[in-house]
């Protein structure tokens, strides 16, 4: 759907009557969010398409903020008869927090807003012929099965279209239409008994499908197969102390978990204690807590054309920022929303507060985070390495709930000797503590480098949501990290 | 607002109106074969924090999905809009993806009319539960937490839904479902505990309860200690096995156990867990959330899994199955892990008969760390306690766990009759608590 076709279907309208309710109810706040989701997905395994589907999904979502307690509530069902009971259920609810608050919701101002915000793209995403996609992703399997060893494919093209309209009675009114992209391919090699897998795809961002293109799955194919086969052949780690060098998407999923979660202030501030948890990085630590060493630059940047949340706004109507999280190894600034930025004294929020559909409330998620460029080139990182591991892309990621004790895997692993990557390793894996871990970063790479990964599926929040986000890096290395082998003891 | 159905409740699609759907559907598909999925759901949450709601929505969603074949070609479309030009745009959309896509040899057509046993899937008192009733459980576990000074976060929830199946073929299923749920963290200056419970009835959710059992591992926690990693007896609560059993129940796929790609090889009829355990599907039991059919129309059933430490069962696709030869598809939906022989009757008898040990409430972020021997990691949370000459003396700091279930629950020295478990991580299951020897904590965090 077009500009022009979301106008014909009467979203202005719906929005006008919601905000009507709720302003003649007596809330103090209201917005509604009005969604037309399309998702797309192609996807193969073993040499087989398994599945196409085509899924919309449309409704409207509305908050209200009466007394200083919020009720929000959403329908499927997008009717002028529909948003009446959807609007006074809103309230009603709204009424009903009310009466066990103690505290008083208050908002952050904002200017207001009267924007459209699109996806700049060359080629959509939803105009490429199925045939081509299904095409692409046989004929990558059948190259992936083409090497001896590999017993099992998985191939898969996704799109996501987002149209949206925003509209507050405090006036703002942004509509939205945006597009996110992604591919990924992954061979499963069998050896004696065992079986690993190694990938290659693209980031989640929002662009054309010229990002599938450009990848080039079938140059990318034999590599990957390949070197399924020798991870599972590879031998395993042998545990103790080792430096490290993290390729940029593999950095993507530490500082997601390390510094993405921590750096949200709802958590901070006990909103998430029952689920996603609390965070280490209280507000008693802005400002002067060292989290990392002064390589350590942590920026977010949610104005960064095609990054997941670079959406233009935010679902509270706040135009999206850019601002330090760590400066130089020092804890400085949090993600936050217009209800939680006020209770640390700030008075704008950062444009951080996002629902992952109409169904769903938005919540403070994390920003595009991403590990500033350094001054390194990486053959002189790993050429300053005695005994390390170079790790690549993405495996096993646990961690606490306070975001203190983590532990990671990867897709792919090198051993790292007297300055040269020597061979492939199997079951490595590391863990460590945030802030020893940061501080034993002693080298960023610089901005050639660079790359951008991020997440999807991003869980947070109950019910339970997805969140989106990029996360940019070029690679770093780390000092004297704690190397187990991630398999079963005696 | 009123218990009972108000203006401001959402109404569901009624079996009537499914049929009704599903005739529009065959009428305007041109397909071999199509298959129609219906999810019509009225849900609601309230989430606290800090002593008072954070959060309180209410969400109805209606969602059609179709399926259309020419052949073995096929395509799926869905909607959340049921006007009918919608319905008829949506078969329109999947016919189209099914006319270009390539065949797929391991399709299937829709199974044909199935036989259905009625489950105890729906339970009106939750069918008329609202925001009022939500409202009152989250006072009541705030106010008894404020009582003893600590600070409640959690939720309150309760959903019912319309589910309905049906195809070209005369499949035709429909039933309601309802659940409820309540999590509780009581929080002090420097500890944390925790309860949950989902159930099909809200009137089960058990809030006063398992409100004290939070407040009371919150204040025993209190200033908790460090303890080195290494290996402990171990007594995991009923929610720590559970989160243990869904990752292994997760691994039991039949075609991963075909492509040598499972850590499940070459074991099935193998005996892979301690010979007292048995784990059945029980889709009939009142604490479980049974239902009457799956996602693809096949009726529920009570298969045994594990029947005394050896894997009887995989968990098959129908190609798989067919494949294999296997008729009757074997569900999962409704989880019970029991105990053979004697069973303590409780975790605080576990507890009497542990000169030392470690007492777990729950496990946190489990992931798999090598999928060949199943070994996971994950933390403790929100309750984890020494236990010296049968009592629990303090609380502990969280460990993280390095183990596999397929070691773990080889070492059992004890178990308890099984009791209601879920947590954010697991569905519902019923299982017992266990008493583990040399369970292996890799590292310490800091709280």
């Amino acid at each position: 759907m077009n500009e022009a076709e979301m106008s014909r279907t009467d979203w202005n309208e719906l929005a006008e009557l919601a905000l009507k309710h709720i302003r003649a109810a007596g809330a103090e706040y209201g917005d509604i969010r009005i969604l037309d989701s399309t998702t797309q997905i192609v996807h193969g395994e073993d040499r087989r398409i398994a599945a196409i589907r085509d899924m919309r999904d449309s409704g409207f979502g509305v908050r209200a903020l009466y007394h200083g307690a919020w009720g929000f509530a959403a329908s499927s069902v997008m009717s002028l008869e529909e948003i009446p009971r959807v609007t006074e259920l809103a309230v009603g609810i709204a009424k009903g927090s009310a009466l066990l608050a103690t505290e008083r919701v208050q908002l952050a101002g904002e200017p207001v807003y009267v924007e459209t915000v699109v996806t700049p793209q060359r080629v959509n995403p939803f105009t490429v012929p199925l045939e081509e996609k299904a095409k692409l992703l046989l004929e990558t399997m059948e190259k992936l099965h083409a090497h001896a060893g590999v017993a099992r494919s998985n191939a898969t093209l996704w799109a996501r279209r987002d149209l949206k309209l925003f509209a507050s009675t405090e006036g703002s009114k942004i509509n939205f239409n945006l597009l996110a992209v992604h591919g990924d391919i992954e061979a499963t090699a069998v050896h004696d008994g065992r079986f690993a897998s190694r990938g290659f795809n693209t980031p989640h961002l929002r662009t054309g499908y010229e990002l599938i293109t450009d990848a080039n799955f079938l140059a990318e194919a034999p590599r990957v197969a390949a070197q399924a086969v020798e991870k599972v052949k590879a031998p395993p780690v042998e545990a103790g102390q080792y430096d490290l060098i993290l390729d940029p998407e593999h950095l993507s999923l530490t500082i997601h978990e390390s510094c993405g979660h921590p750096s949200e202030l709802d958590r901070a501030l006990g909103y998430e204690a029952n689920y996603a948890g609390t965070s280490f990085l209280t507000p008693d630590k802005l400002g002067t807590f060292r989290y990392g060493s002064s390589h350590v630059n942590l920026v977010a940047d949610n104005t960064e054309p095609e990054t997941l949340a670079a959406t233009g706004y935010d679902d509270d109507g706040v135009a999206c920022q850019k601002w330090d999280i760590i400066r130089e190894g020092i804890f400085v600034g949090y993600c936050t929303n217009r209800e939680v930025a006020l209770k640390i004294g700030q008075h704008r929020s950062r444009g951080s507060n996002r629902a992952d559909g109409w169904s769903s409330v938005p919540i403070v998620r994390i920003a595009n985070i991403g590990l500033a460029p350094g001054q390194a080139k990486l053959e002189d990182m790993i050429a300053d390495v005695k005994r390390g591991i170079y790790i690549e892309g993405h495996g096993s990621f646990s961690i606490d709930q306070q975001r203190y004790n983590f532990q990671f895997g990867g897709d792919a692993f090198w051993l790292i000797e007297n300055g040269k990557r020597a061979h492939m390793l199997r079951d490595v894996i590391y863990h460590g503590i945030t802030p020893e871990f940061w501080g034993n970063c002693d080298a960023v790479a610089d901005a050639t480098h660079r790359q951008r990964y991020g997440f999807i599926t991003c869980g947070k929040g109950q019910p339970s949501q997805s969140g989106w986000m990029t996360h940019a890096a070029s690679h770093a290395r780390i000092r004297k990290v704690s190397v187990i082998r991630g398999e079963a003891g005696p | 607002m009123s218990e009972e159905r108000s203006a401001t409740q959402a109404k569901l699609t009624s079996r009537e109106e499914f049929r009704f759907l599903t005739d529009l559907v065959l009428k305007h598909s041109t397909g071999e074969h199509t298959f129609v999925a219906l999810q019509d759901v009225y849900s609601g949450t309230t989430r606290f924090a800090n002593n008072q709601i954070v959060q309180n929505v209410n969400v109805h969603r209606v969602s059609l999905a179709v399926t259309v074949a020419f052949g073995q070609q096929h395509g799926t479309a869905s909607t959340t809009d049921l006007t009918g030009g919608a319905v008829r745009e949506t078969v329109r959309r999947a016919e189209e993806i099914a006319k270009v896509a390539p065949p797929d040899p391991e399709y299937l057509p829709p199974v044909g009319p199935q036989s259905y046993i009625q489950r105890l899937s729906s339970r009106p008192e939750t069918v008329r539960a609202g925001p009022d009733r939500r409202l009152a459980y989250a006072r009541e576990a705030i106010e008894l937490c404020k009582t003893d000074n600590l600070r409640a976060a959690g939720i309150v929830s309760s959903s019912v839904a319309t589910v309905g199946v049906a195809a070209s073929t005369g499949l035709f299923a429909y039933e309601e479902r309802t659940g409820a749920r309540f999590s509780l963290t009581a929080m002090g200056e420097n500890s944390t505990g925790w309860a949950s419970n989902e159930h099909r009835s809200i009137d089960r959710l058990g809030v006063t309860e398992r409100t004290r059992v939070a407040i009371e591992k919150a204040k025993r926690s209190t200033d908790p200690k460090e303890f080195p990693a290494g290996r402990y007896t171990v007594i995991l609560e009923p929610a720590a096995v559970a989160g243990l059993m869904t990752w292994l129940m997760w691994m039991l796929d039949a075609k991963s156990y075909d492509k040598g790609t499972s850590p499940f090889r070459e074991k099935l009829g193998e005996r892979i867990l301690d010979q007292r355990l048995t784990l059945k599907n029980r889709p009939e039991h009142a604490d479980l959330l049974g239902s009457g059919f799956t996602g693809e129309g096949l009726p529920s059933n009570d298969f045994g899994w594990i029947d005394a430490g050896v894997l009887t069962q995989l968990d098959y696709d129908r190609f798989t199955a067919k494949e294999h030869q296997v008729e009757v598809i074997p569900t999962l939906e409704a989880p019970c892990l029991s105990g053979n022989g004697s069973t303590v009757p409780s975790v605080e008898e576990l507890v009497r008969s542990t000169q030392r040990g470690i007492l777990v409430t729950n496990f946190w972020y489990l992931r798999i760390v090598n999928p060949t021997d199943l070994t996971l990691t994950g933390m403790t949370r929100d309750g984890t306690f020494l236990i010296e000459d049968g009592q629990v003396t303090t609380g502990l700091r969280n460990f993280r766990f390095h183990e596999s279930p397929l070691q773990a629950l080889n070492q059992i020295e004890a178990f308890t009759v099984p009791m209601e478990a879920s947590s954010a991580e697991t569905g519902k299951l019923l299982v017992p608590a266990l008493k583990i020897r040399d369970f292996n904590f890799s590292s310490v965090t800091r709280f």
